[in-house]
């Protein structure tokens, strides 16, 4: 009766794609500017803390500048498309970076930071219902589309109550190895709605290693022109 | 000319002070010029051997972008594109005459990781059997060499340098986990085991690790490719290599290669033209000794025109006579360069005995590179010079011939003085 009842249930559960829809907006809308505080926690080693301010066009473009402390002030990251740049005023030069360096010294890849959709690149499996960190969770699992994206395989783990709310992801190479997992949680009010606020990736490269990305302020719907996600504007600050 | 050379050898005899000092320069000189060239040759041979052994063969198969600038870097040698179908290949290339053998090696870039630390490392997958070069070329610290199989109860077999087992805190049986971008973009692990650890001495080998090919594949994705062939060809040398390239080219023009990147080309390339890195670091130490020796010997030979034209200074009354007992100038002028001649040649000899045997002991035992700036020119921790009978010719010759030049100055003022005013020199 009760495996009855459960099929029911997941035959009532939107499906898998829709929750991943669903979870790709959870934290940032679809055009978005935001004021980001990232903690890089190395063990043994002060904490390195960057703010930084960031604007998303859809699913092809993001952009991120830093905005303290002073002496890394102008340094910023652009994607668009499959293309991501680095400015560095010191060097006041434009330089390519792979999508899957990591971003400012810390736990998260550039493709981490900027990949603004799952659904594009992954085919999601609603593998059931899960209590992950307390709360109430779809679990899916997610494969990548083709050998060109960085995970092969990602548990993926969404609230069920409604709010579509991403709980945890865990990213997993190829061969099946863990290595990394991210964790979202503090759901708080930002630019009039609720969402996680803080968003925790930990690696399995380096023990007790971790970087923490706390949003500060929000701003969906924001009118953000095209001309911005160009390397010429990187190059200009604008 | 047999009294001319008595009269010379007697002449150096007379002044043995003189003669001991500019011949014991020139011995001196000559010692050095021996020893600098053991030294160069040295370098020269290890760097030569252990590109040859560990990265190119005698030739090498291998991808390169169409627009390929070599950044004179150690590992301009490897190529991190795919060279389709290079197993196969290499056993089709096996099969031409003069090839003794042939290696696929995959070389790529990832992390390595082990109880929570990681570092970056070069992983290079090679086909162990295949491989004795290779295996010779690596000092084993601890443990083994890998299996033909490459894997350990399943595990792949991980051959490690000792910088990077120091940093990752692993020993021989340890586990170590290995974290890559394949080419195609996707993230990819595998877990390995280590089963021996080398001393290479050379910097650039500091993060290298050695992997079976077919763990290599798994890892990076690539089933069947690899980055190079390596290929053994009978006799080695640079020569030997350019007349074997023709027909290795021609075999890989004919096979197919499915997948090759359109932007790439798949070139047969000769050690020097693959190892340019090494080869530079060789031309610099030839050009460094070219530079001292020009010193060496010009000092060495300004003490000859000096001895001997104080020679022909005190001879002056002596020269008189004999021109007044009818000797002829060019017999005067024969007469110095003679001396000239069997004081180099002596020279030549002792200084030939004397840089012989240093070379022959620091060929024996080594000379330690105590600093990453020396490991790096000598390809290792410790140099081993070389003597070679080309290179003792080279340098005699160069030694008597200086002592011939360098008396024709003295020989010829010698000759020009007059018997009537040399007989009143006082």
């Amino acid at each position: 009766m009760s495996n009855l009842l459960a099929c029911l249930l997941l035959a009532m559960a939107p499906d898998a794609a829709a929750i991943v829809k669903r979870a790709d907006r959870a934290v940032l809308g679809e055009t978005t500017t935001y004021t980001v505080r990232m903690t890089v926690q190395r063990p043994g080693k002060r904490d390195r803390v960057v703010e930084m301010r960031g604007f998303k066009k859809g699913d092809e473009q993001g952009l991120v500048r830093y905005t303290t402390p002073p002496k890394e002030r102008g340094t910023a990251y652009l994607r668009s498309g499959e293309n991501t740049w680095l400015y560095l005023p010191s060097a006041a030069k434009v330089v390519r970076v792979g999508a899957k360096q990591n971003f400012g010294g810390g736990d998260f890849s550039n493709g981490d930071i900027f990949r603004l959709s799952l659904i594009k690149d992954y085919d999601p499996t609603l593998l059931g219902e899960e209590a992950m960190s307390g709360e109430a969770c779809f679990k899916l699992e997610l494969r990548a589309k083709n050998r060109s994206v960085a995970y092969d395989r990602v548990l993926y783990w969404v609230r069920t109550d409604g709010s579509f709310f991403p709980v945890r992801a865990e990213y997993y190479t190829i061969s099946g190895k863990r290595l990394k997992w991210l964790s979202l949680g503090e759901v708080g009010k930002l630019g009039g709605r609720l969402r996680p606020t803080v968003l925790a990736m930990e690696n399995a490269l380096e023990a007790g290693a971790k970087t923490e990305l706390r949003f500060l302020a929000i701003e969906d719907e924001a009118k953000l022109d095209d001309r911005l996600f160009t390397p010429s504007a990187l190059e200009k600050g604008e | 000319m047999p009294t001319l050379t008595s009269m010379a050898v007697r002449n150096l005899l007379r002044a043995r002070r003189r003669s001991l000092l500019s011949g014991g320069t020139m011995a001196l000189g000559t010692a050095a010029l021996v020893l600098g060239n053991g030294l160069a040759d040295g370098i020269a041979r290890q760097l030569t051997a252990n590109l040859v052994a560990v990265q190119t063969g005698h030739l090498q198969v291998v991808a390169r972008p169409g627009d390929f600038e070599p950044q004179n870097s150690p590992f301009d040698a490897y190529s991190p594109l795919r060279l389709p179908g290079a197993q196969a290949l290499a056993r089709r290339l096996e099969a031409l005459p003069g090839v003794v053998r042939t290696a696929a090696l995959l070389y790529g870039r990832g992390t390595a990781m082990a109880g929570g630390r990681s570092s970056m490392a070069s992983i290079i997958g090679i086909e162990p059997e295949r491989e004795p070069e290779l295996r010779a070329a690596h000092h084993l610290q601890a443990g083994t060499f890998l299996s033909a199989t490459g894997r350990a109860g399943g595990e792949p077999e991980v051959f490690l340098a000792s910088p990077l087992a120091q940093k990752l805190r692993v020993g021989v049986g340890d586990a170590v986990s290995f974290v890559v971008q394949t080419p195609e973009g996707a993230v990819n692990s595998l877990d390995g085991v280590v089963v021996g650890v080398f001393q290479k001495g050379a910097p650039w080998y500091d993060h290298a690790l050695y992997l079976s090919l077919g763990p290599a594949q798994d890892l990076f994705a690539w089933p069947g490719d690899a980055t190079s062939i390596k290929i053994t060809i009978e006799g080695g040398g640079q020569a030997a290599a350019r007349q074997a390239r023709p027909s290795i080219q021609a075999l890989v023009r004919q096979t197919p290669l499915p997948g090759l990147d359109p932007d790439q080309r798949v070139l047969v390339e000769t050690f020097p033209e693959a190892g340019r890195f090494a080869f530079s670091i060789m031309e610099a130490n030839r050009g460094a000794l070219l530079v001292l020796s020009s010193f060496l010997l010009a000092a060495a030979a300004v003490g000859i025109v000096n001895s001997m034209l104080m020679s022909v200074h005190e001879r002056t009354r002596e020269i008189g006579t004999i021109r007044a007992l009818g000797m002829r100038r060019s017999a005067v002028v024969r007469l110095f360069v003679l001396e000239g001649l069997v004081l180099g040649t002596a020279a030549a000899g002792l200084g030939i005995l004397a840089g012989g045997a240093a070379v022959l002991h620091y060929a024996a035992y080594g000379i330690p590179m105590n600093n990453t700036s020396l490991t790096w020119m000598a390809g290792g921790d410790r140099l081993f010079t070389v003597l070679t009978g080309a290179s003792l010719a080279r340098t005699a010759a160069t030694i008597v011939a200086l002592s011939i030049l360098a008396a024709v100055y003295p020989a010829w003022v010698a000759s020009r003085l007059e018997p009537r005013e040399a007989l009143h020199h006082v």
